[in-house]
C-alpha cells in the first residue's frame, strides 16, 4: 500500500459519485491504471452501485399514474 | 415562477421514479401510492412557488421526503439513537476477498453481484434505518449529487457524506448476509 493507494481509497466514493474535480479524478484514474489491487476495489464498488440501482427499479402500476392524474384533475376543478 | 397549468406536463415524467423511491421509503405499496399521490398534490398546489428553470426533480423529491418524514415514518427521529456498530470500509469486497485466494476472488465477486436478486437488494435497502436509507436511495437510486441531497434532506453536506458512508457499509453487510444465506459463494468459503 503506497500513499497513492491511501489517497485513492480515501476518495473511492467521491470518485464513484462524480464529486471530485477533474484534476483529482484524473490522478485517481492514473493510479488505477498502474495499481491492479486498487483497480479491483474500484471496479467492484462501481459494479455494486449499478447492481443496487438496477435491482431497485420498479414498474409503476398504471393505476397509480391514473390515480395521480385524477387527483390533479380534481384539484384543478375545485380551484376554478 | 412556474405556471400551474404546465405542472402535469413538466412533473408527470418523474412519477415512475418517485413511486420507486416512495416504495423503498414507505416499504409497502399502499402507503407508497398514497405518498406519491400526496406529493403530486402538494407540488401542484405549490407550483407557483417553484422557480422555473431550477431543479424540478430535486424539488419534487424534497416534497416527497418531507411528506414521508412528517406523515409516514414510523421510526425514531433521533439519528444518534441509531447504532450500526463499527463496520469496516468496503465491507462486501473485503468479506469476499478475505475468504478467497486472489485467483478465485474475481469469480466469487461475480457470483455475488450476479446472484443477488431484486428481492435481496430491496430487502437490504429496506433494512437500513431511515436516516441512512434516505441518503442511500437519493444517491444510489436517483443519482443526486451530495449538494442536492443536502438540499432535499435539509442537512449539511458533511452529514450527507457521513450518513451515506455509514449507510452504504450497512447495506453491504446486509447484502453479504443475503449472499451467504443464498449460498452464492463457492464452497471453499461457505463454511465460515
Amino acid at each position: 500500500m503506497s500513499d497513492r493507494c491511501d489517497e485513492a481509497l480515501a476518495n473511492l466514493y467521491l470518485y464513484l459519485d462524480s464529486e471530485l474535480d477533474r484534476v483529482s479524478s484524473d490522478r485517481i484514474r492514473a493510479h488505477l491504471a498502474d495499481c491492479p489491487p486498487c483497480d479491483g476495489v474500484f471496479r467492484f464498488e462501481h459494479r455494486l452501485k449499478i447492481v443496487v440501482r438496477e435491482r431497485l427499479r420498479e414498474e409503476v402500476p398504471p393505476h397509480v399514474i391514473a390515480k395521480i392524474r385524477a387527483a390533479l384533475e380534481t384539484a384543478h376543478e375545485t380551484e376554478i | 415562477m412556474a405556471d400551474q397549468a404546465d405542472f402535469e406536463r413538466d412533473a408527470m415524467q418523474y412519477a415512475p421514479q418517485l413511486y420507486t423511491a416512495a416504495l423503498r421509503m414507505a416499504r409497502n405499496p399502499a402507503d407508497a401510492e398514497d405518498l406519491v399521490q400526496e406529493t403530486f398534490l402538494k407540488a401542484y398546489r405549490a407550483y407557483h412557488t417553484f422557480q422555473a428553470g431550477t431543479n424540478l426533480k430535486a424539488w419534487l423529491y424534497r416534497i416527497l421526503t418531507n411528506t414521508y418524514i412528517n406523515k409516514y415514518r414510523k421510526e425514531s427521529r433521533r439519528p444518534s439513537e441509531v447504532d450500526l456498530g463499527e463496520l469496516e470500509d468496503m465491507y462486501l469486497y473485503r468479506r469476499i476477498g478475505s475468504e478467497h485466494s486472489a485467483a478465485s476472488a474475481r469469480s466469487a465477486e461475480d457470483a455475488v453481484l450476479e446472484g443477488l436478486v431484486e428481492a435481496d437488494v430491496k430487502k437490504a435497502v429496506e433494512s437500513l434505518p431511515e436516516v441512512f436509507r434516505l441518503p442511500v436511495l437519493l444517491a444510489d437510486l436517483e443519482g443526486f449529487s451530495y449538494k442536492e441531497i443536502a438540499e432535499i434532506l435539509d442537512i449539511p453536506i458533511g452529514t450527507v457524506m457521513s450518513r451515506l458512508h455509514r449507510g452504504r457499509k450497512a447495506l453491504q453487510k446486509a447484502l453479504w448476509e443475503f449472499a451467504q444465506r443464498r449460498g452464492l459463494l463457492p464452497d471453499e468459503v461457505a463454511d465460515e
